[in-house]
């Protein structure tokens, strides 16, 4: 008789040299990672202090604080989601409730949308530059990099609002049709405060993404350092700054390594709201079902 | 014999290349409960769906033929006002299907939307939840989040939100079979109760139920694979002695 | 009691919301053409007066050069490229061994908390990857060969390969998450070891969810400007070696766009466009896939 030798497990040897290769690489990252964050702490929080946040700028940067900055930023922050929010929110609602599913029209714009989001963020910047600053008029200022930063975020708002209506309770919109209620009651009284908490943590990362972008500003915000009077002024925001520091100022490190720290706590925060934003309503639905 | 809620000739409903409903003739009794029995896709709930146009929110699906109101108006016409004539001829689904908001908000947004006066609201609220027997168990709870009701509770919310309206019909889509025995019951005596007062068209795949509360009965049947009509009649003479051969073996339990 | 609210008012009010939501998704959509035919614009000047071939003949990237100006773009399309490339090759590998691990070997609080760690991390801003890069990459690089520049390929390659490792491994994680179990249980059944199951099935399987994690890699890198601005070096050369500074389109565009005057302006949107057809290339062919795998599932 005649029987197949049996090998010891034959993939022993491949699967600790795989375990081993994913703990290493998983290391790795946490490892890259936390020096990243530890360097930051390290250069940039000797110098954080309450006159850091309430200063003017001096010296190019290398000396007083980041007030101006700070309004600039938020001048900016504003304006996009002035803009973003009911133009996203509203593509959305079009795409998912007034127009049939598939047909050319909701094609286009999605298809539009979806190309926009796989634009560079600097060619924003060069639209920005021409269309708001020089077209519209409005010059370098809070209001143009705002409206530039709008359409970088639009694509994102435009998504995670579609995808907080499509995975709505399929019955809630028969629930509506058979009470003979209007389109306009049942999307705006019933599906967008269902739909409202998805809704927000794409908002959040809109506040995220909008917060990190330095390309698309260069030339829309520009980079003036004073404290901005109104949207029409020039001002820098956090990134802008940071990056004018580290490529522009001889040794302007330590405070660009101070602006890096406060504009990286901000993004965590954010971000960390959105994740835990989106598990707790996980959690609720599980929970409600 | 009554004069007729609703009129329905030739109807037929169709799902882009599937046929799931053909050339229905019935006459819904007014003030009596009709019972739509019949195996599962044999298009008793397409024709239920097509009787207020819920038809219109499936992609691709048709209807044609006839459907006539009390007063004359015709349900298929494109022209007719779909929102108004959905506030006449209300509808409670399978699965309880409340607005996840307050109890409140579940009366105040249909009513708001059909011209109620915002005073009126909370008179029609008591009196519809008196009347589903929901006013004891949930008076001190308006503002409660709907879907914190237990499953015949929120069936009995549905109704009541339904009757709010003051429909002429009231379509039933299977209303018992995601409720538990106890839950069911409550809500059937309920649609008994709302015999005389209203028109109520129930579908239902629960023969013993169909034969409790039933005045008139319509048995649909799978034919050249597409649903239809195929014996229909008052309640006593259907369940006794059915005409059609397929009826008779499935009032028997024989099929289906 | 039971009034009607005339209701064509209701029917009236459902065709403005309708419209008004319309017009507010035809701009959505849009926008990016309005964004195109600015870019255009900008770029005419230099398509008219044919300075396009210029674009891939001309040898240098001298623009502002009163006696001998030349626009040739081939060592800044080389060199977003190769930096590109390069960023890919690193964090590949990378990302993807973390999201087996992630898979098939973590226990589960670990792999809680490796994803949470990448999902916060895939916001943190370009400009502060590339702001420790100049603190630390480049001075790590100037230790390993002293006498090069620091600011280089190489550094541009680690800075951008830091950055997108959370988006690799992400995808790659999903990708994994996707092979339907009753897969893995086959393999279980025929009596696969895990590592044989991974290799043989899990990736085999998860092959289309990786590969779109790497064209999006790809794309993100390709379009990354303030990383590799502060530690690429931005000399437009072609790189002899790893150590050798290089300027993506970018950069470029960042750098210049400030002081740049008509037609040298001209030049830097044509470049803008460039960077915009190679970026809408990679993700149009990433939603041509992913059409091609579930055809019938249209627009949205």
């Amino acid at each position: 008789m005649i029987t197949h030798p049996i090998r010891r497990s034959p993939s022993k040897g491949l699967d600790l040299a795989i375990a081993l290769a994913g703990a290493f690489a998983a290391l790795l990252s946490f490892f890259l990672f936390g020096w990243l964050v530890w360097d930051l702490v390290r250069l940039g929080l000797p110098k954080l202090s309450w006159s850091f946040f309430s200063g003017e700028v001096e010296d190019a940067g290398r000396g007083g604080g980041i007030a101006p900055i700070l309004v600039s930023t938020l001048g900016i922050l504003a304006c996009c989601l002035g803009l973003a929010i009911p133009l996203g929110t509203g593509c959305a609602i079009w795409l998912s409730e007034f127009v049939r599913r598939g047909s050319a029209w909701a094609r286009l714009v999605a298809s539009g949308v979806d190309l926009l989001a796989g634009v560079p963020s600097i060619v924003f910047g060069l639209f920005g530059m021409v269309f708001f600053a020089q077209t519209l008029g409005l010059g370098f200022s809070i209001l143009s990099g705002g409206l530039t930063l709008a359409c970088m975020i639009l694509p994102l708002l435009v998504r995670t609002t579609l995808t907080a209506l499509e995975s709505l309770p399929a019955d809630l919109r028969p629930a509506a049709a058979g009470l003979g209620l209007s389109k306009t009651t049942t999307t705006f009284r019933l599906l967008l405060p269902a739909a409202l908490p998805g809704i927000v943590i794409g908002i959040t990362l809109g506040v995220g993404r909008a917060l990190s972008e330095t390309a698309a500003l260069l030339f829309t915000s520009g980079y003036s350092t004073r404290m901005p009077e109104s949207f029409s002024d020039s001002g820098r925001a956090l990134s802008v700054h940071i990056y004018d520091l580290a490529l522009n100022v001889a040794n302007g490190s330590a405070m660009a390594s101070s602006s890096a720290l406060v504009l990286l706590a901000l993004i965590l925060l954010v971000n960390s709201a959105a994740v835990a934003l989106s598990e707790h309503w996980l959690r609720r639905r599980s929970s409600a079902s | 014999m009554n004069a007729a809620a609703l009129h329905i000739s030739g109807l037929s409903v169709s799902y882009r290349d599937l046929t799931a409903l053909r050339e229905v003739d019935l006459a819904i009794p007014e003030g009596q409960i009709t019972a739509l029995i019949g195996p599962s896709g044999c298009g008793k709930s397409s024709f239920l769906h097509a009787l207020n146009r819920l038809t219109d929110l499936v992609p691709g699906c048709r209807v044609s033929g006839s459907i006539r109101l009390a007063d004359g108006t015709e349900v298929t016409d494109p022209q007719t006002d779909v929102l108004a004539l959905r506030r006449r001829v209300g509808i409670v689904f399978q699965r309880p299907n409340p607005f996840p908001q307050s109890i409140r908000r579940n009366f105040e947004i249909p009513l708001k939307e059909h011209g109620w006066a915002k005073s009126d609201i909370p008179d029609r609220i008591e009196t519809v939840l008196r009347e589903v027997g929901l006013w004891k168990e949930i008076s001190d709870r308006l503002h409660q989040n709907a879907s914190t009701l237990s499953g015949g509770q929120q069936q009995r919310l549905c109704l009541a939100r339904a009757l709010a309206l003051e429909p002429e019909v009231i379509l039933f889509d299977e209303p018992c079979s995601a409720l538990d025995p106890l839950a069911s019951g409550v809500v059937e005596d309920l649609i008994l109760s709302l015999r005389e007062k209203v028109t109520v068209v129930i579908v239902t795949h629960h023969l013993a139920q169909a034969r409790r509360i039933a005045d008139h009965a319509a048995v649909f049947w799978t034919r050249d694979g597409a649903g239809t009509l195929v014996e229909q009649g008052p309640a006593e003479r259907v369940f006794s002695s059915p005409q059609d051969p397929d009826a008779i073996l499935y009032l028997n339990g024989a099929r289906g | 009691m039971a009034s009607s609210r005339n209701i064509s008012l209701s029917r009236c009010v459902d065709r403005v919301t309708g419209g008004v939501l319309a017009l507010f998704a035809l701009v959505s959509g849009g926008t990016v053409l309005l964004l195109l035919w600015n870019l255009f614009a900008g770029a005419w000047p230099a398509i008219e007066a044919g300075r396009l071939g210029a674009f891939f003949t001309d040898a240098k990237w001298q623009p502002g050069s009163q006696r001998d100006p030349q626009f040739g773009m081939v060592t800044m399309l080389a060199g977003s490229a190769l930096v590109t490339v390069l960023a890919v090759a690193l964090a590949l590998p990378v990302g993807l061994a973390s999201a087996i691990f992630h898979r098939f070997y973590a226990p589960p609080l670990l792999a809680r908390w490796n994803r949470r760690i990448m999902e916060l991390l895939i916001g943190v801003p370009s400009v502060i990857f590339g702001f420790w890069g100049l603190m630390v990459v480049v001075p790590a690089i100037l230790r390993i060969a002293p006498g090069t520049p620091g600011q280089s390929l190489l550094a541009g390659g680690v800075v951008l390969a830091l950055m997108i490792l959370p988006l690799i491994a992400l995808t790659s994680q999903a990708a994994l998450q996707a092979v339907p179990s009753s897969l893995l249980q086959a393999a279980a059944g025929l009596g696969l070891g895990r590592a044989r199951t991974i290799v043989s099935v899990a990736l085999p399987a998860a092959r289309g969810g990786i590969t779109t994690g790497v064209f999006l890699g790809l794309a993100r890198a390709l379009g990354e400007t303030m990383a590799v601005v502060l530690v690429c070096g931005n000399i437009p050369q072609i790189p002899g070696s790893l150590f050798d500074p290089i300027r993506p389109i970018t950069s470029t565009i960042a750098l210049e766009m400030g002081y740049a005057t008509a037609s040298h302006k001209a030049l830097l949107f044509c470049a803008g466009l460039v960077l915009m057809l190679c970026t809408a290339l990679l993700v149009g062919w990433i939603s041509f896939r992913k059409n091609a795998a579930n055809p019938g599932i249209g627009g949205a």
